[in-house]
């Protein structure tokens, strides 16, 4: 398991970026298909923003489109030759299954933090679609990926209530994507 | 990455197998907590979370809301049974919390159900006041608002015990299901749970090195008493008021809480021993554990 946890955490970190404003780390970010990155509206919140790989470079990331009330972002980023993200369909994640998150957390790069799925659905009836997840998150993995025991991405992290982490289902992210205008291969 | 999957893809699954038999109980304001159908008709809760002493609202799995009662009570190891007519819930599977080890990949679940994991960090390790729980474990996993009276679950889906967060938000326990067992086993024999009884008022008492040292124990404190009922189990044995309690049956007794603690329902009826000390001197009294009294 140990093993197999390590080379998960290789392969999304690969996709994980930093985003970060005059030197200010502000979260993280996945790396999307077709020179893009999808991160949170709050971790991204003017025009450019710089976006920093994980082989160390730096690139320049342009607000694309923004929603603030879906806390979604999306930035272009010139050709980093990286792979990009592959996505889980969310609709199979299951209650209790494993997930990981792979993010900043206090400026801690590319930490890796595992868990499982706590429950999918709102908060409070009638409120807005979450994976809540058992993992522990902190302030830097703000648009990081969650990911299933594939790798594949479920969820963007978005926010801590108690201990719980909100993730936003990834069908909801690939949904602003599209809006956007960026069409998957 | 198949070892992950397979691991996840079980989690999953025991989740799914222990959630078909965990109720929502409604036995508090605001928060409500979780329950396990755990012999048919029985709900097993965490006793701090049920405030009432007649009819509790609980939601089904399948989110429908009915009415079930309080059957019995065991405050000591934070147990409360309720009875349920609910023949078409499935009954939880059970294992022996015997062969839980420090380590283990646990579950907690709570209704809907929704999940936390972690592992069993110790057993038995929950210091003099938790002896009564058997050997109850401690878990590295978060207990979110709800979980208590929940089921604590291994990898196969199996119960293994009952969540409590109920002494402290620092500490996660579980009653293992042996211990429940006992509860049940003794609502079954009795038709209710007895509260064991032994008629006395005490306080706390440091016990000086001296006497520490002559008598060669281990305890900082033990109990002096100050009050002794008529006619009650402790006055029967001869208790007297200034002895100082220093074990009952064989365990320390530091607190007066432990003296309740260390009681178990399924004692009533039978002989202690009880410890004291009596003028600098011990002595051992064979106290008949009674009932306390039902309040009419």
């Amino acid at each position: 398991m140990m093993m197999d946890l390590a080379g998960l955490a290789e392969r999304l970190r690969r996709v994980t970026v930093e985003v970060s404003d005059a030197g200010e780390s502000l979260g993280s970010g996945v790396l999307w298909p077709r020179g893009c990155v999808v991160t949170n509206a709050h971790v991204a919140r003017k025009s450019r923003v710089a976006v920093r790989l994980v082989d160390g470079r730096r690139v320049e990331g342009r607000l694309v489109a923004r929603d603030a009330d879906a806390d979604l972002a999306l930035l272009r980023v010139p050709g980093t030759g990286l792979p990009t993200a592959t996505l889980a369909d969310t609709d199979t994640a299951r209650v209790g299954s494993l997930v990981v998150a792979i993010g900043h957390p206090f400026g801690v790069r590319g930490a890796l933090t595992a868990g499982i799925i706590h429950a999918m659905g709102p908060i409070m009836s009638g409120g807005r679609l979450w994976i809540q997840a058992d993992v522990r998150l902190a302030p830097g993995n703000s648009g990081g990926p969650l990911a299933d025991a594939s790798g594949n991405v479920v969820g963007l992290n978005a926010m801590v209530v108690g201990a719980l982490a909100l993730a936003i289902p990834i069908s909801r992210v690939t949904q602003f994507v599209r809006a956007a205008g960026v069409k998957m291969a | 990455m198949d070892g992950l999957v397979t691991l996840s893809n079980e989690l999953a699954a025991a989740v799914e197998h222990a959630g078909r038999a965990v109720f929502g109980i409604n036995g508090r304001p605001r928060l409500g907590s979780a329950g396990v159908h755990w012999r048919p008709g029985l709900i097993v809760t965490a006793d701090h979370t049920v405030h009432v002493d007649e009819e509790v609202a609980v939601t089904r799995p399948d989110g429908r809301v009915v009415r079930a009662t309080v059957a019995g009570r065991d405050p000591a190891i934070d147990i409360a049974i309720l009875k349920v007519d609910a023949p078409d819930v499935a009954v939880a599977e059970v294992a022996d919390s015997d062969t839980v080890r420090v380590g283990h990949i646990v579950l907690a679940l709570g209704p809907g159900p929704c999940a936390s994991w972690g592992v069993v960090s110790a057993i038995g390790a929950g210091g003099a006041a938790r002896r009564a729980a058997g050997e109850p474990f401690s878990l590295d996993l978060t207990l979110y608002p709800g979980f208590s009276g929940g089921p604590l679950v291994d990898v196969q889906g199996r119960v293994v015990g009952i969540n409590t967060s109920g002494a402290s938000r620092q500490l996660q326990l579980a009653i293992p299901a042996a211990a429940v067992n006992r509860v049940l086993d003794e609502l079954g024999r009795r038709g209710r749970i007895p509260r064991a009884y032994l008629g006395v008022g005490t306080q706390q008492v440091r016990l000086p090195e001296g006497l520490r040292q002559r008598l060669n124990l281990d305890q900082q404190t033990a109990v002096i008493v100050v009050d002794v009922q008529p006619n009650s189990p402790a006055a029967g044995a001869g208790l007297l008021i200034g002895d100082i309690i220093v074990s009952l049956g064989g365990a320390s007794i530091t607190e007066p809480a432990e003296l309740k603690s260390v009681l178990r329902p399924d004692q009533v009826g039978e002989r202690t021993l009880a410890s004291v000390i009596r003028g600098g001197e011990p002595h051992d009294l064979q106290i008949l554990v009674g009932e306390r009294p039902r309040r009419s």
